[in-house]
């Protein structure tokens, strides 16, 4: 064969004689996106990715096809290229009617792959499931326990029936593997040589410590406590999350190489800025370990206390000091810890205020259910007025009776006094939960924002020292729950890896399709109830610490797990549209238009067709033609309502497939599944 | 004396075949005959009576009534009694500027006779090639500057040197008759009128690229064409002028017709290929070209009917006579159809050169009822509007392409204020949109993403950033499309907002349509001073909307409207305002 | 297609034999095949199309790829009077949108449709060639030029009195 040379984006290459300017530039390393080409049949043009443009030719020509000329330059990725592969990608997915991932893993602020771990459940891969799930969480046992969700909040099969359980079966698989001898320990692939050090050990300083140390640094955790786990070991009561199992996770991060040093207190035992010597990176996340003040008179007396502190002591094991009547100011999960805490701790008279009604309670409703079933009373549109104290320490607590008024800006009605009317508990302590505040003694030299919180930019989580970046409870919106610390340290070890590699990598929310739940059908899936967590009886499990949940049976999780309507898209990973779409910086909403239905289709029987997700690159066509021989698939009408359909025959005819799936192979995105039994 | 009836397509859509009838029934011993299309097309009917071999009278817009009169005036040979009907002096200069070759025997001979076409110097040009080397007949193309008359403009040369300098064979000469664009129709005429000036056009092509083989692609909407063209290729047949042989030279060629099935992209010569082979009509990638790789993999060449139809003449009169004709960069005729706004409009060929004001308005004798003219649309769905300031730009392929339209195959659309250039543009998008094969990304969604907006602008419905979307998107869809369909898909849209920006920004911005043609922003209402209560428009509304009891104001319910704007012709007091 | 009713309807196979016999050793004749079924059929029923799948030795995928391609040819048959509107550009300029609301009115069909007594069917076409005439539409193979929405009216409902009359 006749050799040429050619010269792409500066690079001198050389080919065959008659190759063509895709097969040259990748055989020297230069990767031109396509999306209709396949190496296995004839080149056919329709996608307009591969465009490149020579250099004076006023034309841009298609990779995949044109034959390279001896001496001619190219560029793939000039501004002019750029523009067209971009209005392609564009032009495709305003044609596009898919989810490239469900709604529980797009409201998951850690992104977990919700719908591949819940199948992997499903299938009995509770190990491949805890490989998932640790792709983004380190603590599965323990945050499967706690989660208030967020995921099961968007999950479309509550429009069937009910959503599906998602946190209790990262529970179950996480305890399934914890206990087997087999554990997902994942280790660093490399060594970099730097080193980074992460203050506070809980869900958000544990995970960026975890994805550090498996990106290859040396990372070393500090923690002002005894021991490492931060809120969820001294915020969550242990009848939710038992100690053990949080150990076994922290032991795992261990095992991924984290080193751990605890009683160390910033601006005590050792200061930021020696910190920031000692390590070429440091992650600040410490928390919101204070509480807000309720600002009633009598707040001083001694019997007052905060919900967190509170918590902290039974943790510990101190005396709590709360005597027998106890109130609860506040509607949150910490409220609900609390008071079915006391009731653990010998508690009689448990009261829990709250200014609005049981609708408008931010807390969990399985958690509120299952404290009334505990004895604890309800004092709904009531607010502390004054707590009124005898030889300073708490003797009742006066109540102002409240209404509610007009919807405030969070849609919430707000409570308004009822002018007079009041009434009187007789309580011997008060816990304050109505929110935390960041301590931040020890870190003056950050820059705060304007509420006393630490100023952390959302891209790449820097604060105002360079080389310290801060996640979690201890920044920007404050306190919230633990898997938006999870899901923030995640994506900062990502930016911090560059970081350490001399790179600035903001990192950027990834474009995906999304359908809209309102165009979905529901009425065409059968009603399944969702599975109930088995619990202890509240008459046993009010006198103990011991977890109150007793776990899915495997039957139970798999057949939990089976309810998934699977609304993500099966190739998201392995998608080119979607990858393209990412690397070219798409504004698709701009050439916003009609679509295809997402019509779906399984008359080949053991592929499965989704019109919506079809790119018309006519792969799957030619692929069934030149490949196998077939040509059962064919395309149909033109211009915009062309598709691709199968051989219009009757299912009772036998439509010839041969199942070799090669149309499946070589589709570049989803539309295309394979749903029968690999031979 | 004879009787001849111009029997076109549109003189039988206008009833030159009836009136033929009604000659036939009433005019025994009368020689009458049939002719092509003139290009006169708004005087059809139109019958010439000939005194020997002169025209000695051309009637026009003849009706069936008149068939008495007329045998009356051919019998007693007094044709002064037809004055009536005769065409008036200023119709006659409708042919007086044009210079005819393409078209030159249309009108003229009965296209069903060969013995016509011989007699007026017909197949004298393929004798002579058959004498000369095939080197020898594409050297006196390329003197006569012959260039594609379907769109491109390439030079026909060229093409034809390629596909005789390509190995392999049998090599295919096919002539592209599917004349696609909305408002031509000059391709139909040469057929219809003159089907053997093809064929011979056509064998010289084959002579020169040495094809033994030639199909002629037709359109399926041209029925009678295709009659025509299969009558005069059995009867060149019989005549040796097709088949083994040809006139005793050895020179073996024949021909056969395709008829398309309706896809405008079947005109792009690629596509064209594919719909031959029986395939679904999708445009092949170039290179290889249909020189070295075309119809059944083989060499191919193809040019359009209006080239092949020069090709006789040029070889006849010399390349030089023919390229003396023009601009220095286009050389000879080109055909127009001139349609729209326009108070004579037909078919005109004129020399290259020529400026469109020329052609509207000393050929077209202007803009119907004299209003103002606005401007051209040349090259139908490909190409783009000539404002009224730019008419003294000459036909030229350069000077045309200068303008943001193109020569095109000679679609020449006439607008008068009256066109809304937004709905124009967006005619032209649901045109390619729904032509388009579906196969590219661009064109397949892009034309129709264009569509949608334009769409939503002439509703009043356009944001701000529109016209700049549509400049980019206008700009990807060009550089991206995979073939010709979809690379000047967005002509139309670039070419009005070049133009008319003003138009565009009063839909987006005012929702307004300055000409107030778009209907969805229009509102029509009776004014209750005006009414007087006849109550013609209320009988006469299509869509039953207006209601009201006699001698009192009518009322137009706006929900029920579908804005036809039959009332406002209709009424006699100026009473339907339209806002 | 689950809702094609016309694929369980049975058409006379042997109507198209002579036709096939002709062109199915012909490669790149399936659309004249297609063409001539039409004329035979009126329209392409499916059955016809698979049995031309079969006998052209080509897949019934390819057949309906090319048959669905064109506008010329129809999987439903037409109704008696088959309207074809003309949407050329003359026709355009000289409001042939309105002629169309008009007839959709007055026949409660969309292009495309037959009304519900299978009398007229309704088709868009590209350029009919009659500019000088235009608006212009063609019914039956009769040209109908100079059109305005209430001429249009009167000629659909002189057809249907011309069909009372019968």
């Amino acid at each position: 064969m006749e050799k040429i040379t050619v010269t792409i984006n500066g690079k001198v290459c050389s080919g065959e004689r008659g190759d063509t300017i895709l097969n040259i530039a990748a055989a020297n390393g230069i990767i031109i996106p396509t999306l209709c080409h396949h190496y296995n049949v004839k080149h056919y043009g329709a996608c307009g990715i591969c465009v490149v443009e020579m250099e004076n030719s006023p034309k841009l020509l298609r990779a995949c096809s044109t034959v390279a000329s001896d001496g001619a330059v190219y560029f793939t990725e000039s501004q002019r290229v750029i523009k067209v592969r971009k209005i392609a990608l564009e032009l495709l997915m305003s044609d596009h009617e898919g989810d490239c991932r469900g709604p529980c893993s797009l409201n998951c602020p850690a992104g977990t792959d919700c719908q591949g771990y819940v199948k992997a459940i499903a299938q009995g891969d509770n190990r491949h499931a805890v490989e998932i799930i640790k792709e983004k969480i380190p603590l599965p046992a323990s945050i499967g326990r706690v989660c208030p969700h967020p995921c099961e909040t968007a999950c479309r099969r509550a429009h069937v029936e009910e959503p599906i359980s998602i946190a209790f079966l990262k529970y179950y698989a996480a305890d399934k593997v914890l206990a087997s001898d087999d554990p997902v320990i994942p280790k660093p692939e490399s060594v970099s040589g730097k080193t980074v050090g992460v203050i506070g050990g809980g869900p958000g300083g544990l995970t960026a410590a975890y994805f550090l140390s498996l990106a290859g640094h040396s990372v070393t955790a500090y923690d002002a406590m005894p021991k490492m786990g931060g809120m969820l070991r001294y915020g969550i009561p242990e009848y939710r999350l038992p100690k053990s199992v949080l150990d076994k996770e922290i032991a795992e991060i261990v095992s991924a190489g984290v080193k751990m040093e605890n009683n160390i207190k910033i601006g005590t035992d050792i200061t930021l800025s020696q910190l920031r010597e000692k390590h070429d990176a440091v992650v600040v996340a410490i928390g919101a370990w204070n509480n807000m003040g309720l600002r009633c008179k009598g707040e001083d007396l001694t019997g007052v206390m905060g919900g967190i502190e509170f918590l902290r002591k039974v943790a510990l094991g101190q005396p709590s000091g709360i005597g027998k009547s106890v109130a609860i100011v506040g509607g949150g999960n910490t409220a609900m810890d609390a008071c079915r805490t006391a009731v653990r701790a010998g508690a009689e008279n448990v009261y829990v205020i709250y200014r609005r009604t049981r609708d408008e309670m931010p807390a969990e409703d399985i958690e509120i259910d299952e404290a009334i079933e505990e004895g604890v009373t309800f004092k709904f549109l009531t607010n502390p007025a004054e707590i009124i104290g005898e030889n300073g320490k708490v003797s009742a607590v006066k109540l102002q009776v409240m209404e509610l008024g007009e919807p405030d800006a969070s849609g919430r009605r707000s409570p308004v006094p009822v002018e007079g009317k009041f009434e009187t508990l007789q309580v011997d302590s008060v816990i304050c939960a109505i929110g935390q505040k960041v301590n931040v003694s020890g870190f003056e030299e950050l820059e705060l924002n304007s509420r006393g919180i630490i100023s952390a930019d959302e891209h790449t989580f820097a604060t105002s020292v360079p080389g310290v970046f801060a996640v979690g409870d201890a920044t920007n919106r404050g306190a919230s729950i633990a898997i938006e610390a999870i899901g923030e340290a995640n994506k900062a070890a990502m930016v911090i890896d560059g970081y350490l590699a001399g790179m600035d990598t903001p990192y950027r929310k990834p474009y995906v399709s999304e359908r809209n739940t309102e165009d979905i059908d529901f009425s065409r899936f059968e009603k399944c109830a969702r599975t109930k967590m088995p619990v202890r009886p509240a008459e046993e499990r009010k006198h103990d610490f011991k977890e109150v949940n007793l776990g899915f049976s495997e039957d139970a999780a798999i057949a939990e797990a089976k309810r998934c309507l699977e609304c993500g898209c099966h190739d998201y990973k392995d998608c080119k549209l979607i990858k393209y779409a990412n690397m070219y910086d798409l504004d698709a909403d701009r050439f916003a238009g009609e679509k295809h239905s997402c019509f779906v289709e399984k008359k080949l029987e053991v592929i499965e067709r989704n019109q919506g997700k079809c790119i018309l690159c006519n792969l799957c066509v030619r692929e069934c033609k030149e490949v196998a021989g077939k040509g059962i698939l064919g395309l149909v009408d033109r211009g915009f309502k062309t598709v691709i359909r199968p051989e219009f025959r009757d299912s009772s005819v036998i439509s010839g497939c041969a199942d070799c799936l090669a149309c499946v192979d070589a589709c570049p995105t989803g539309a295309l599944k394979f749903i029968g039994n690999k031979k | 004396m004879r009787i001849v009836v111009g029997e076109g397509s549109c003189g039988i859509a206008a009833g030159a075949h009836k009136v033929y009838e009604a000659i036939e029934k009433l005019g025994s011993g009368i020689e009458l005959g049939i002719t092509g299309c003139i290009g006169m097309c708004f005087l059809e009917p139109i019958v010439d009576i000939y005194d020997k071999d002169l025209l000695a009278c051309r009637l026009v817009r003849v009706k069936e009534s008149d068939a008495q009169t007329i045998v009356q005036a051919v019998k007693s040979g007094d044709l002064t009694q037809l004055s009536g009907l005769a065409i008036t002096e200023d119709d006659k200069s409708f042919l007086d500027k044009q210079t005819r070759i393409a078209l030159r025997n249309c009108g003229i001979i009965d296209p069903t006779d060969i013995d016509q076409y011989i007699n007026a110097g017909g197949y004298k040009a393929l004798e002579k090639v058959l004498s000369m080397t095939p080197q020898a007949v594409i050297d006196e193309i390329k003197v006569s500057g012959l260039a594609g008359r379907g769109g491109a403009g390439f030079p026909t040369w060229f093409k034809w040197n390629a596909a005789r300098e390509s190995n392999g064979e049998p090599k295919y000469l096919i002539c592209n008759a599917d004349e696609g664009d909305p408002g031509a129709f000059m391709d139909r005429a040469v057929i219809e009128s003159d089907p053997h000036n093809l064929i011979e056009g056509m064998l010289i092509g084959a002579y020169a690229i040495g094809a033994a083989e030639m199909v002629v692609y037709v359109r399926a909407e041209y029925p009678l064409a295709i009659v025509r063209l299969e009558k005069a290729i059995e009867q060149a047949r019989e005549k040796g002028y097709l088949g083994k042989n040809i006139l005793g030279t050895g020179f073996c060629c024949d021909m056969r017709i395709k008829a398309g099935a309706g896809a405008f992209v079947c005109g792009e010569e690629t596509a064209l290929i594919e719909s031959l082979e029986g395939k679904r009509g999708m445009p092949r990638l170039k290179p290889p070209f249909p020189a070295q790789c075309g119809y059944n993999d083989q060499p191919s060449n193809i040019n359009n009917v209006e080239t092949f139809a020069n090709v006789a003449w040029i070889i006849q009169n010399g390349g030089e006579k023919f390229a003396a004709m023009g601009t220095k960069d286009s050389k000879g005729t080109k055909v127009f159809a001139l349609t729209g706004k326009i108070k004579r409009g037909g078919l005109v060929e004129v020399p290259m050169g020529m400026t469109i004001r020329d052609i509207i308005y000393d050929i077209g004798g202007g803009i119907r009822g004299d209003r103002k003219c606005k401007a051209v649309q040349l090259g139908g769905p490909s190409g783009g509007c000539v404002p009224y300031d730019k008419f003294d730009t000459v036909i030229d392929y350069k000077a045309l392409a200068a303008t943001g339209a193109i020569m095109g195959s000679g679609g020449m659309v006439v607008m008068d204020d009256t066109t809304c250039m937004v709905g124009m543009a967006k005619f032209f998008l649901d045109f390619t949109a729904k032509e388009s094969c579906g196969k590219c990304v661009h064109c397949r969604i892009g034309t129709k993403r264009l569509l949608e907006i334009l769409d939503r602008i002439t509703k009043g419905e356009g944001k701000d950033g529109d016209i700049e979307l549509l400049e980019e998107l206008c700009d990807g869809v060009k550089s991206g499309a995979l073939c010709g369909l979809g690379q000047t898909a967005p002509n139309p849209v670039l070419s009005t907002i070049r133009y008319f920006r003003d138009e565009y920004e009063a839909h987006i911005k005012e929702k307004r349509c300055p000409v107030g043609e778009c209907r969805d922003l229009l509102t029509y209402t009776i004014e209750k001073e005006k009414c007087r209560g006849c109550t013609l428009c209320a009988k006469k509304c299509p869509a039953k909307a207006i209601s009201g009891e006699v001698k009192k104001p009518h009322e137009i319910d706006k929900e029920v409207c579908i804005k036809c704007g039959q009332c406002v012709t209709l009424c006699r007091f100026g009473a339907i305002s339209v806002r | 297609m689950k809702d094609c009713k016309c694929s369980h309807k049975i058409s006379d196979l042997s109507l198209i034999k002579n036709v096939l016999d002709q062109y199915k050793d012909k490669p790149g004749s399936l659309i004249t095949v297609l063409q001539k079924a039409q004329e035979i059929y009126g329209y392409l029923p499916t059955d016809v199309i698979y049995h031309i799948a079969d006998v052209m030795k080509t897949t019934p995928a390819e057949v309906m790829g090319v048959a669905t391609f064109y506008t010329q040819f129809r999987l439903k048959p037409v109704g008696k009077y088959l309207i074809m509107l003309c949407q050329g550009t003359a026709c355009h300029v000289n409001g042939s949108e309105r002629i169309e609301s008009a007839i959709c009115q007055r026949l409660g069909i969309c292009d495309g449709d037959t009304t519900q007594d299978g009398m007229f069917s309704l088709k868009n076409v590209a350029c009919l060639g009659c500019c000088s005439l235009s608006p212009v539409m063609m019914i039956n193979g009769e040209t109908y030029g100079s059109l305005t929405p209430q001429k249009a009216i009167e000629i659909i409902d002189g057809l249907y009195a011309k069909e009372a009359d019968k």
